[in-house]
């Protein structure tokens, strides 16, 4: 994918999904280190995806500091990017977009 | 135990804060409710003369109290904090947070009957229905009791094997304002028996990069939920290691269950908290008419001691569980379930005869614990092998 920042799992979290680790050895508590979310693909059972007209992003941030996933990205143009591993489809991005850049796509699968 | 024994006259819930002033937790949040507010008012005394080096958050409800409590209590903060009834009630989504995120949170509950009709005195229903939270769950006779259970409270939670909350209860009125005499124990012997700060396996700081209370799906809570239960397996032989180094400590004897008279006992009754004081008088009385009766306290209720109570009550042939809380449309009471499932099937086991007493401050009297006595007896003779009943009520 262009522009994503690699979002990848600590490494302890891909041993203990690979090993299935069981209750002796999962972190106390659900305690796991930081990032573990991003072995999460929220992405993967959208109904919607946030399609972004660069042309019409005026680069106010609207979408990144409302989206509940950090699934929005700022290219090096700051330009808003939709992280679509991790987009849910919520449409709030779109609600609040003030230059109305922000359409949001029924995925089909 | 060397030197004098120190006695002061103190109530049950002054007697909860001056041994919390001992412990002198790092974070206090509580929320005042009747019977408790004692508890909170002396030692947010203590916090403002400077006795105690604890942060106090004055909160707006029991809900944010607990809440204030797990967040404090993950940063590796010891924390304390007192409620009861509808404010236990509050917290109840809570304590399921506080022992899911392995938060040694030490709670006293001043037992109070819950609403409605609204009622501020002694009923210890309020902890009985936190029994699955995953609380360690302790209950006292007396001012003295409370005193101890205090300290002994932080010790068993903050063990690294065990690492779950812990609430222990006296009875509202009853225990939290009734003066009595307690023996205290000396800063420097709570210093000796309580680690200074407490082992935490994770901090939430800015040193430590974790995520704290994630959202845990299908593939992995089992395995966290197990993890508490083998803590709480755990608990019970802290809890007991922790009992015999108090008892060492302080001179005064601690043990998960108390046993009176029960070696050549034939009929018993079990009960926990203030009632067992009552049940002891009994006993004595009854055995001055000659009959063999004995008495059997429940200290440790979460997790349950079934070991012991067997032990204890095996070649007795009934007894009469003395149960200060409300249930309803249930086979046994609360604590007679409990029992059941401990001592079905086993050898040697007496049968169970359940009595619903002293809701919301009902006294339970002497007369009527023996009336209850000759009950049982009777309910044996016939062959009846398990009995509910309510009693002290008009009909």
């Amino acid at each position: 994918m262009e522009n994503m920042i690699d979002k990848k799992p600590p490494e302890e979290f891909e041993r203990w999904v690979k090993e299935k680790w069981g209750s002796s050895k999962i972190p106390e508590g659900g305690v796991v280190p930081y990032h573990s979310s991003y072995g999460y693909k929220t992405g993967a059972w959208s109904a919607f995806k946030a399609v972004i007209d660069k042309e019409k992003c005026i680069s106010c941030m609207n979408c990144f500091y409302y989206c509940p996933d950090s699934a929005i990205i700022m290219d090096e143009n700051m330009k808003a990017t939709c992280d679509k591993v991790f987009c849910k489809g919520c449409g709030i991005c779109s609600k609040n977009c003030p230059a109305d850049a922000i359409e949001m796509r029924r995925v089909t699968r | 135990m060397s030197g004098i024994r120190e006695v002061k006259g103190m109530t049950g819930d002054e007697a909860i804060a001056n041994a919390a002033k001992l412990v002198n937790p790092d974070v206090v949040a509580a929320y005042p409710i009747t019977p408790q507010t004692i508890i909170v008012e002396h030692f947010s005394d203590f916090v403002s003369n400077g006795e105690v080096d604890t942060s106090y958050i004055p909160v707006e409800s029991e809900h944010s109290a607990m809440s204030a409590c797990v967040g404090a209590s993950l940063t590796g903060a010891r924390v304390f904090t007192a409620s009861a009834s509808a404010g236990l009630a509050l917290m109840y989504e809570i304590l399921y947070v506080a022992s899911g995120l392995r938060c040694p949170i030490v709670l006293a509950v001043a037992n109070r009957a819950f609403s409605a009709p609204i009622n501020i005195h002694g009923e210890c229903t309020d902890q009985m229905v936190c029994r699955d939270a995953s609380w360690i769950s302790l209950f006292g006779e007396s001012a003295q009791e409370a005193y101890d259970e205090t300290i002994l409270s932080f010790k068993i939670a903050e063990h690294p094997d065990v690492m779950l909350p812990a609430m222990f209860g006296v009875e509202g009125f009853i225990v939290t304002h009734a003066l009595e005499r307690v023996e205290s124990l000396s800063k420097q012997q709570v210093e000796d028996f309580l680690p200074e700060s407490r082992a935490a396996k994770y901090r939430f700081t800015p040193d430590e990069i974790m995520s704290f209370g994630s959202l845990v799906l299908q593939d992995y809570y089992m395995e966290i939920k197990r993890q508490q239960e083998e803590a709480m397996i755990k608990a019970y032989d802290v809890t007991k290691k922790v009992m015999e180094e108090f008892t060492e400590m302080s001179g005064r004897k601690m043990e998960v269950i108390e046993e009176y008279k029960l070696e050549d006992a034939e009929y018993a009754f079990i009960s926990y908290g203030a009632t067992a004081g009552n049940a002891k008088a009994v006993v004595d009385r009854l055995r001055s008419k000659g009959e063999k009766a004995g008495a059997l306290k429940i200290r440790l209720y979460r997790p349950f001691p079934s070991l012991d109570i067997h032990e204890a009550l095996s070649g007795i042939k009934a007894v009469s569980i003395l149960d200060r809380s409300a249930t309803f449309g249930s086979p046994g009471t609360i604590l007679q379930s409990d029992l059941s499932t401990a001592l079905y099937g086993k050898e040697n086991v007496p049968t169970l005869h359940g009595y619903i007493n002293g809701l919301g401050g009902r006294v339970l009297t002497l007369p009527e614990i023996e009336e209850i006595y000759q009950k049982t007896k009777e309910y044996h003779d016939v062959g009846m092998t398990t009995t509910l009943d309510w009693v002290g009520y008009r009909s």
